[in-house]
């Protein structure tokens, strides 16, 4: 073992033990347990209204956000993962609560795709949906990649800027968003890792979205773009599915967790083309 | 209509925003006070830092008050100085 590989190691313990730490002080960070009384500034409605309307007017691709008619605090997110990944049309769904004071602090921000705390999409997004990023001011160990470096929260930063850097840590090779991860620990982990979140987002980020089997409170403006979105992407994931079949039965160890997920891409098949036709023949009746 | 996003790849981008007839803080105007005051004929004024940035004074004292270890400018993150000039 190499003297890298025992520091990654260790590195990981720490993270490990840093993160069940500061689920303690969940309300830090989380907009559905934070319990600030309503009392925004004139400038934070303002700067909420404005950056509602830059998100309406400018909408960066695969990014839809809307406000909420009752509460100026909470923004609902839904991030599509970009194409050549492998959250490649997957549904991730965030709520958003700004404090009193935004933007002079962050708005507190969790994921809600997580097949209700079960999977862990990202070394950033934990499956609890925290997400462990400079920006939100929930990581403030040293800055590993140029995205952490530069995006630390400041009120030059908006809605559509935060969502962006969030969806930037969506990309090809999320291994190495961990930190002290510029490495592969074991030849092939990459991959490995690339090979689970692949199927999860068909599985939870697609599939599970779609059918909203967490039972999530999703706005329905979200859940419109949801279903359509679904119906344009069906052959592309089809056509991931189709490619990984060989695959079916057999598990990949995560790299992080070391646990085994079994990858069971012959039963998301039946799941991916029976959601298809239900939507399909709704839509039909619909027109 | 139907539209079909066929390609796309995530990248981070952090678009600044404009500075020059907006503070950068509240996003409202010069020409108008900032938002926390109530009439319009409330002294707001607007103070430069070194950078040459702009903001209304209510807007940045917030700001640098809320910062304990580095004041920085919110638009291009150098060490706050006002300009006194
Ligand atoms: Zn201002
Ligand atoms: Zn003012
Ligand atoms: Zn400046």
């Amino acid at each position: 073992m190499s003297l890298q590989i025992i520091i990654n190691f260790t590195l990981t313990r720490i993270r490990a033990n840093m993160s069940k730490g500061d689920e303690n002080s969940y309300f830090y960070w989380d907009p559905l347990n934070d319990h600030e009384a309503d009392s925004l500034t004139n400038t934070a409605m303002a700067r909420i209204k404005k950056d509602l309307m830059t998100l309406y007017t400018d909408t960066p691709p695969g990014i839809f956000a809307v406000g909420d008619e009752k509460n100026l605090k909470f923004i609902y997110a839904l991030i599509i993962g970009p194409m050549n990944t492998p959250y490649q049309g997957g549904f991730f769904y965030f709520v958003l609560k700004c404090p009193n004071d935004y933007p002079i602090q962050p708005p507190r921000m969790k994921l809600l795709t997580t097949d209700g705390g079960r999977v862990r999409f990202n070394p950033n997004l934990y499956e609890t949906g925290k997400i462990c990023v400079s920006i939100l001011g929930t990581w403030t160990g040293p800055a590993w990649s140029p995205a952490q470096q530069i995006s630390t929260w400041s009120p030059a930063q908006q809605i559509s800027s935060l969502l962006l850097t969030i969806q930037s840590l969506l990309n090809e090779k999320p291994y190495y968003n961990e930190p002290g991860f510029d490495k592969e620990m074991v030849p092939g982990d990459s991959d490995r890792y690339n090979e689970i979140i692949t199927y999860q987002t068909l599985r939870v980020a697609v599939c599970g979205m779609v059918e909203n089997d967490c039972g999530l409170n999703i706005p329905e403006s979200l859940q419109n773009i949801i279903k359509q979105s679904f119906l344009n992407f069906y052959e592309e994931y089809l056509l991931t599915i189709e490619s990984k079949l060989h695959l079916s039965g057999t598990s990949v160890v995560d790299p992080f967790t070391s646990v085994a997920i079994k990858l069971d891409y012959a039963e998301l098949r039946n799941r991916l083309v029976s959601i298809h036709s239900r939507l399909s023949a709704s839509k039909s009746q619909e027109e | 209509m139907k539209v079909i996003i066929k390609n796309w790849t995530g990248v981070a981008t952090w678009k600044w925003i404009a500075n020059d007839d907006n503070c950068g803080i509240c996003r409202m105007p010069f020409d108008g006070c900032c938002p926390d005051c109530k009439l319009p004929g409330d002294d707001c004024p607007l103070v430069w830092g070194e950078c040459s940035h702009c903001f209304h004074m209510h807007c940045i004292m917030k700001w640098l008050q809320s910062q304990q270890v580095n004041q920085q400018c919110p638009m291009c993150r150098q060490e706050w100085k006002f300009n006194n000039k």
